[in-house]
């Protein structure tokens, strides 16, 4: 039995359970709207199911790659079908699942083209997993752009405010991305001289000059930080999360960011160290502008989600913060900050969309005394609010923390200012609780109903999941430890 | 693995500077003490911090509208801790060697991040105190909050800040400080904005949150500095001197500033005591417990906790006396010209918190931490009658209970003149010992300006507290205004029996001074307790005397005007009134330069220049996009141009 | 045999280029397809010139082709022109497409 376990190739199953899930959405008759968000929620509760496995059976004493599938795909061109996973891509993984799990929940009252909206989440959420598992350049390249496409139709069809230009921004800043990306990749493959898209074998055997890291970092920073929200190639972020549905909004900035910092830590740290060494200090001035400037700018916003949009782009900066400290505790920082903001982003989305769909107002003027009203939906909003103000015993506390101690040490005068932006953000996300919230009941809403036990579900899964990482941050760190060391060892 | 670059890594060399790296040293000395710590000790300490937080999630998850189960939950799971509490104060207090206790949380790179507790005299006295104010402010809450439909809400609230409280109070290490006084704010956050239908009280939690914050990024950033320099946080091992005399004197007056950014804010200390008058929003027993007793005493308790290793740096300890006298007399200014009860306790509350700092600065550890204790007995009593008052009378505004004949509530009454006298330090209550200490220390200094400044803060406190006192005492009689003649008001025993408890700890307390100092400051220090020059103490009370006396004859007297002396200058009022118009600064700072300033730049710089950028790159696009096309348009005419021009151009080259 | 074969071609040149400069630059088509003639004829003058000159009948016989398509070509190309400008009240072909009339 544990010898099955051992060889039963989990990582294909995840697709190979997605792939299912989407062909029998698309088999389903379109008006079986009922049986296609079964067919969703199981899907997604059985990748959550894998990915927990795969979270929990990783073994952290190990470490390195595991649950390695290999087969050849394009033998001439060097080109693998290569799938394994390390103390980075797990957490990742599981943020996936519970992202995806929440939020198909989280849509089950969709009434507009509901098969065409599962069947979108269900493609969009394969190139995720893919990205996340693969180890292949050219299957890196693959899923990380069949994770963008859908995007620019789930927006533009069922978004709102502004949805065709927030879809055609996000869509050309993301493709400008990929245009960054595959001249980086075909010029690593070709200087190594090796003929193969292996990105292990690589990583070992092949000898890139420091310039040729260089270039290649530079290129797969700006290509892959588009997508993480870097300053100043963030403004496409707020206008797509406004713009997204709910369940959309969640997957973007809960998951879809995460694929930038991703690619950034697999490709250019793991493949161009010395390049990572060199444009350090750049990605730490950037980042420290991201923390400080995204929390400012959303000051001034009214619509919530451009709200969290900009708190996205502060919180992604303290990825970036923690990538740029060459250290140990700010790498681990920030892939734990990756899984902690992904998880918060994705409660803060889920319960502003309870409200929106009941209120049909996102404009902070116009809400207030949600607490009156909403008392479930309220408290899921302050405590994904709390989480991002940094609160201890929620889970970003334990990824903010440490790279602020990291970045202490290499960069004293940037993490002063980093560590400022804390009040900054404290007094972005209490104003909104606030006008939100609290104050006196509002007269408009009081006959709309708070959250069903139903609806809570989803929020309670990712609010549990925020707690217990805040309680028991080893639980994380103790898997992300296991893959620290590699990289860091590989610096000249 | 490890690597030896300068370059990248010589932020460690401290580390290799003392042979071993003492990141991981303290963790394997305090692996060894666990042998030698009781079991029962061990639990004693878990369960006494746990239990809280175990009622806080049940309450939250299971029964937040049973009001009853809640409130027992809370009640029960705080009377366990209380007894944990005095257990380990019993058998541990007389023990001489600290106990310290840590277990590894997380583990990332070479940042080990422990939780465990410290046993030792300062923070069993703390948890003591911790645990009995918050069990009695419970109790009183069972019918101060009756009624309320939060009423589970406010129990699981309690219960959180009860765990944080205990848990800040039991850390041995200053990160595990910084995780629980965050936890603490936070529960005073959600505290103080419990009635959150108040705008006023939403936006006095925000600010308290926003105010405390900016002194816990300068807390935070002093413990960046420390880690960085020396790479540990155990409290025993900064306090050790071997420590600092490896540490360079800069480093160590830094980061002793940065820290005690954090005191002062958690503390209310000036530029940052602002936040604690608008915190009253919250309901009275609240304010008992975290804005006079516990939570604000934190900062203090920090600087006690830190005692030897601040104390190394002569300039940051001049600062600290000094910030602590200014905060001490402003404050007392400001509660002489207010109208509302709890805003008097408030300020005085700044004040006494400034006063135990002077204390403190002054090298007066037992001073400070006497003060600590004392100061938490009678201002918590202070609060609760006036909870009391306010309860009954539906009013902040001293006034208009006085008016009301507030002075009825006999038991209620007399607890509070017993509050006020230790307050203002009169003997035998407990206040006038515990002032004597400090008073003691200030005099002892080369200057003479700190004790003039503690004599005067010591008048002051006289006054404003006995102004209160004689204004609700003695009525004024407005005859014309029908008395609330029936005088239905009874003082419920849930309420007074508090009262009555803390009343006669602040009787007893000051007496208990010798042994409290033996168990604070260890034997050798009780010597000094007394050797306060022979002219202090009569100097003092005199001052406290003509401080009632003043006040007696401007409000209590028949035919007082119940007019201040600072009344007589209206700009002296409004400045005190305006709270030294810091609240005003603030205001403009958050609006201008923060919203309007730099808020507004980043939001206008997205639109207008990043996103302009973009849009102009994809408009020249489209543009050349434009352009190019008008060469496919299907037009026959350019097509032939074109060829006719490249027709000639051939000729022309070919023939000639 | 008065005219030198050279001169008859220069004049069939110079007729060509008149009428593609027309068709070039004339707004209108009709005056496009009058250019279009004179090209064409221009092409005729050509052959017949060079039939006289080689002494053969083929040129005269692409004459007549000529003019054949040359009275096919107005047949159909005025047709065009008039249903063009009853649709779209112009015979300007840079305003056909919809866009403005520019270049």
């Amino acid at each position: 039995m544990t010898l099955l376990l051992a060889r039963f190739p989990f990582l294909s199953a995840l697709l190979v359970c997605c792939i299912g899930g989407l062909l029998l959405v698309l088999l389903l008759p379109a008006g079986k709207t009922r049986e296609i968000k079964w067919v969703s929620a199981a899907t997604s509760g059985l990748t959550l199911f894998i990915s927990l496995y795969l979270f929990l059976a990783f073994d952290r004493n190990i470490g390195g790659l595991q649950f390695v599938e290999k087969r050849p795909w394009v033998p001439s061109l060097g080109i693998s079908y290569f799938n394994g996973v390390d103390g980075f891509s797990v957490p990742m993984i599981l943020l996936t699942g519970v992202v995806f799990f929440t939020g198909v929940l989280t849509m089950w009252d969709l009434e507009k083209r509901v098969k065409e909206f599962f069947a979108m989440i269900i493609l969009l959420v394969i190139g995720v997993f893919g990205m996340f598992m693969a180890l292949d350049l050219f299957f890196i390249f693959v899923w990380y752009d069949v994770s963008l496409l859908p995007m620019y139709l789930l927006i533009a069809i069922w978004g709102t405010t502004r949805k065709e230009y927030g879809a055609m921004k996000l869509m050309l800043y993301l493709l400008a991305g990929s245009a960054l990306i595959l001249p980086g990749i075909i010029y690593l493959v070709v200087n190594s001289g090796m003929g193969t898209f292996d990105l292990p074998a690589l990583m070992v055997h092949a000898a890139f000059t420091p310039f040729q890291q260089k270039l290649a970092f530079l290129l797969f920073y700006i290509g892959f930080g588009i997508l993480a929200g870097i300053w100043p190639l963030h403004t496409w972020s707020p206008v797509g999360h406004v713009a997204a549905p709910t369940a959309v909004s969640m997957i973007h900035a809960g998951v879809l960011m995460k694929i930038g910092a991703f690619g950034i830590l697999r490709l250019g740290i793991f493949l161009c160290p010395a390049g990572w060494q060199y444009w350090a200090p750049l990605m730490a001035v950037l980042a420290v502008i991201g923390i400080v400037y995204g929390a400012l700018a959303g000051l001034r916003q009214t619509d919530l989600k451009f709200v969290i949009g900009y708190s996205s782009v502060s919180h992604m900066g303290v990825v970036g913060l923690g990538l740029s400290t060459l250290t140990a505790e700010g790498l681990n920082g920030a892939v734990f900050q990756m899984f902690a903001h992904g998880v918060m982003t994705a409660l803060f989305f889920s319960s502003v969309g309870y409200m929106y769909d009941r209120t049909h107002t996102r404009m902070i003027p116009e809400l207030g005394g949600m607490a009156h009203v909403f008392p479930r939906a309220s408290a899921y909003f302050i405590l994904a609010a709390m989480a991002g103000i940094g609160v201890p015993c929620l889970a970003s506390f334990w990824a903010e923390l440490p790279v602020f101690i990291a970045a202490f040490r290499v960069y004293p005068i940037l993490a002063c200012i980093a560590v400022s932006g804390l009040v900054i953000s404290a007094l972005f996300f209490l104003r909104v609780i606030r006008n939100t919230c609290f104050g006196p009941a509002n007269e408009r809403f009081a006959q709309l109903a708070d959250m069903s036990p139903a609806a809570q579900i989803p929020r309670m899964l990712l609010a549990a999941t925020i707690v217990m990482f805040g309680l028991f941050p080893f639980l994380m760190y103790d898997t992300i430890q296991a893959a620290t060391m590699t990289v860091i060892n590989r610096l000249p | 693995m490890e690597k030896t670059e300068p370059g990248r890594r010589n932020w460690k060399q401290p580390d290799r500077v003392q042979g071993s790296a003492p990141g991981v040293r303290p963790i394997e000395r305090k692996e060894k003490q666990i042998m030698s710590i009781p079991v029962t000790t061990i639990w004693a300490a878990i369960l006494a911090a746990v239990l809280p937080l175990a009622a806080f999630g049940m309450i939250l998850i299971g029964c937040r509208r049973r009001s009853s189960t809640s409130a027992t939950l809370s009640i029960g799971a705080m009377s366990m801790s209380l007894a944990c509490a005095v257990y380990l104060l019993a058998t541990h207090g007389s023990a001489g060697v600290p106990l310290a206790f840590a277990k590894k949380w997380m583990v990332s790179g070479n940042l080990h991040i422990t939780v465990g507790f410290l046993l030792d005299p300062l923070s069993l006295l703390m948890m003591v105190i911790v645990t009995a104010i918050c069990f009695l402010v419970q109790m009183y809450s069972l019918a101060y909050m009756a009624g309320d439909p939060g009423f589970g809400r406010y129990y699981a609230f309690m219960s959180l800040f009860a765990w944080a409280m205990i848990s800040l109070t039991l850390a041995p290490n200053l990160l595990q400080l910084y995780v629980f006084w965050e936890l603490v704010g936070l529960s005073s956050y959600l505290l103080i904005g419990f009635w959150f239908e108040k705008f006023s009280a939403s936006r006095a939690g925000k600010k308290a949150f926003i105010m405390t914050r900016v002194g816990d990024v300068a807390f935070l950033l002093g413990l960046l500095l420390l880690l960085a320099h020396h790479g540990n946080l155990d409290i025993l091992n900064l306090n050790d001197p071997e420590t600092t005399a490896h540490m360079r004197p800069m480093v160590i007056t830094l980061s002793s500033l940065l820290i005690f950014g954090g005191i002062i804010g958690k503390s209310a200390q000036f530029p940052l005591f602002t936040w604690l008058p608008d915190a009253m929003e919250g309901p009275t027993p609240v304010s008992a417990l975290l804005h006079s007793a516990t939570m604000v005493a934190a900062g203090v308790y920090l600087f006690a906790r830190l005692f030897p290793f601040l104390g190394h740096s002569p300039f940051a300890m001049t600062v600290f006396l000094f910030i602590g006298t200014l905060s001490m007399l402003m404050a007392s200014c400001m509660a002489m010209v207010s109208r509302d009860i709890k805003q008097v306790w408030a300020y005085s509350t700044i004040s006494q918190l400034g006063f135990m700092i002077m204390g403190l600065g002054a090298g007066g550890y037992f001073g400070g931490v006497f003060h600590l204790t004392a100061h938490a007995g009678f201002k918590a009593l202070l609060f609760l009658c006036a909870g009391v008052l306010i309860h009954a009378f539906h009013t902040n505004d001293m006034f208009e209970i006085s008016r009301q004949n507030g002075r009825r509530m006999r038991i209620t009454m007399t607890c509070m003149v017993v509050a006020g006298a230790a307050l203002a330090g009169i003997w035998p209550f407990s206040g006038f010992y515990s002032k004597e200490v400090i008073l003691g220390r200030l005099a002892a200094l080369d200057n003479p300006i700190w004790l003039l400044a503690g004599l005067a803060g010591a008048f002051l406190t006289a006054y404003y507290t006995f102004r209160l006192v004689f204004i609700i005492l003695f009525p004024r009689p407005e005859p014309h205004v029908a008395r609330d003649a029936h005088g239905g008001h009874r003082e419920s025993w849930i309420m007074t029996v508090p009262l009555m408890v803390l009343a006669a700890v602040t009787l007893v307390l000051g007496h208990l001074e010798r042994p409290l100092a033996a168990l604070i400051a260890g034997g050798d220090s009780v010597s000094k307790v007394n050797g306060n020059p022979a002219w202090l103490p009569p100097l003092a009370m005199g001052l406290c005397a003509a401080g009632v006396l003043l006040a007696w004859i401007e409000f209590g007297r028949k035919g007082a005007r119940q007019s201040g002396f600072v009344e007589q200058w209206p700009v002296l009022t409004r400045l005190f009134a305006e709270r030294w118009y810091l609240d005003r600064f603030y205001a403009w700072l958050v609006d201008r330069v923060v919203d309007r300033g730099a808020s507004a730049w980043c939001a206008q710089n997205d639109i207008r220049r990043i996103d302009g950028a973009a849009h102009a790159l994809a408009d020249s696009a489209v543009n050349t996009g434009r352009v190019l096309a008008t060469w496919h348009r299907g037009l026959v005419q350019p097509k032939l141009m074109v060829m006719l021009a490249v027709f000639f151009y051939l000729t022309i080259t070919l023939l000639f | 045999m008065t005219v030198p074969y050279t001169h008859v071609v220069f004049l069939s040149g110079m007729l060509f280029l008149l009428g593609m400069l027309c068709l070039i630059i004339r707004r209108n088509l009709i005056m496009m397809l009058l250019g279009l003639e004179v090209m064409l004829n221009a092409a005729a003058i050509a052959f017949v010139g060079a039939s006289l000159h080689i002494g053969q009948l083929t040129g005269q016989a692409m004459t007549l082709f000529i003019l054949a398509v040359a009275a096919t070509e107005v047949a159909v190309g005025l047709a065009l022109a008039v249903c063009i400008y009853r649709r779209t009240g112009t015979v300007d072909p840079a305003c056909i497409e919809g866009d403005q009339c520019s270049l």
